[in-house]
């Protein structure tokens, strides 16, 4: 695996998440999954296309999204009602753009789409790549599994 | 040789005043600014550049009445004003209409000071004094990107309802009959399998294909003209076929106007019961409709881009 594409996506949480007054952030090891991995909760999916072409697909557990989404919106939301899964897509969405800044630092220049949000329990989802990298992110004591798959990268 | 005061503008503005004549229509202006001296000097090199000012305002009170009263297509926003800022102020007019851009003119221009803005959702940034030649061409920007997003959203629909109708056809010889189609602004529930498609370009979108297993399946085995071996291959096709779609659809829309330069990205395919899409605050358009193998729901949007000109 190209821990070059992974650490952006680290440099950008570091980034966001002071931004949004969520300081305790830290990444948990690494894990190569297959193309299609299980996700319940809520799903956002960020597509990313340029020099290099893919998705990122963040995972977060209802109950820590709720707690994320609460504390983004001062506690106007305790559900995964809609305000919540926007301020989730918000913040996906900058993380990404973040991430997409810290690619253009590197050489590599990609835009990035607007996120799609579902939220379901044990959904399959496929991605496109052979392999997925997950990036588990600690924020609080909330995790976010950001799961990355880029179309040409070898990841080995 | 001394060039009088208030001569014509560079032939460059001129011909951008030129060219909005003929592409645009005309921009209606409110300048925010606490100084009465800026407000007129502003509000002269935008009306002499063609722009039509059509209200001022010195302070958060004002900036409400004023932008509820005119709504206008544009504002030139101070950063530092007596009891309030240009950031409290853009939110106050993106609370009023949040399609109307916010140009801020300020002499403070610093870093922090541009990624608050940015935040903010302030289109673009230019430092006091005014330079007509600056002013002129971060409204262009601005404003021609919302011209040319108000043109995507009129033709996008149509464009990605028939790449479905032709994808399907060529890849099955069978047709779709649309049923119903509406703007989706909730949140909707689907099941079986959606493949999602990002789409990258000036401005980002996405596009979502959902339908039964039972229809996934035979589809698949249509278009494999064999059962298929599992649910990979069933995968794989509908992700084929959605990236047929969308790459089509955007690709007619590049040929109509290459400034939109879409692409999309890989697809990723979605398998479950009962999976809540949101539309995560902007409008997409939905269509559902009728195939031999039965229904089939098309979800589409694009979003104009928070910030179009800062460099």
């Amino acid at each position: 695996m190209d821990v070059k594409n992974v650490a952006p996506f680290m440099a950008a949480f570091n980034v966001v998440m002071p931004l949004l007054g969520l300081k305790n952030v830290s990444k948990s090891d690494l894990q190569a999954k297959g193309k299609t991995f299980k996700g319940s909760g809520i799903i956002i999916i960020v597509g990313m296309v340029g020099d290099l072409k893919g998705n990122v697909v963040y995972v977060i557990e209802k109950e820590h999204a709720t707690k994320l989404a609460s504390f983004m919106t001062d506690n106007a939301t305790n559900s995964l009602d809609e305000m919540a899964k926007s301020a989730l897509g918000e913040l996906t969405n900058m993380i990404t753009a973040h991430a997409a800044t810290a690619f253009s630092a590197m050489n590599v220049f990609m835009k990035i789409s607007t996120p799609i949000c579902i939220e379901g329990d044990e959904i399959d989802i496929t991605m496109n790549a052979e392999k997925v990298i997950c990036l588990p992110m600690l924020v609080g004591d909330s995790v976010i599994d950001v799961n990355i798959s880029f179309e040409n990268i070898c990841a080995t | 040789m001394v060039e009088a005061e208030g001569s014509s503008p560079p032939p460059t503005i001129k011909f951008a005043y030129i060219l909005r004549g003929y592409v645009m229509k005309n921009i209606r202006v409110v300048v925010v600014d606490d100084s009465a001296l800026s407000v007129a000097l502003i509000s002269e090199i935008l009306e002499r550049n063609g722009y039509e000012v059509v209200g001022s305002a010195g302070g958060l009170d004002e900036v409400k009445k004023v932008i509820k009263e005119t709504m206008p297509d544009l504002v030139t926003m101070d950063m530092t004003m007596p009891g309030t800022d240009g950031l409290e102020c853009t939110r106050a007019v993106h609370e009023i209409n949040k399609d109307i851009r916010v140009i801020v003119i300020s002499s403070m221009m610093d870093d922090e000071i541009v990624s608050q803005a940015k935040r903010n959702r302030v289109s673009g940034y230019i430092q006091k004094p005014v330079d007509d030649g600056d002013l002129v061409a971060i409204i262009e920007r601005v404003m021609s990107a919302e011209e040319l997003f108000t043109v995507l959203k009129s033709e996008y629909f149509e464009v990605f309802k028939e790449a479905l109708r032709d994808g399907l056809n060529r890849l099955t010889k069978t047709l779709i009959t649309y049923e119903e189609e509406f703007l989706c602004e909730s949140e909707y529930t689907t099941e079986g399998v959606a493949v999602m498609i990002g789409i990258i370009g000036e401005f980002p979108g996405k596009m979502l294909i959902s339908l039964s297993k039972s229809t996934a399946h035979v589809l698949t085995t249509t278009v494999l003209k064999r059962e298929p071996s599992g649910n990979d291959e069933i995968v794989e096709t509908m992700s084929e076929f959605a990236n047929i779609v969308a790459g089509n659809a955007c690709s007619v829309l590049n040929k109509r106007n290459r400034a939109y330069g879409l692409r999309v990205s890989p697809p990723s395919v979605l398998r479950g019961d009962n999976m809540k899409i949101s539309p995560l605050n902007y409008p997409t358009y939905t269509v559902i409709g009728e195939t031999v193998f039965g229904k089939m729901l098309m979800n589409v949007g694009f979003k104009r881009g928070e910030i179009d000109a800062w460099t």
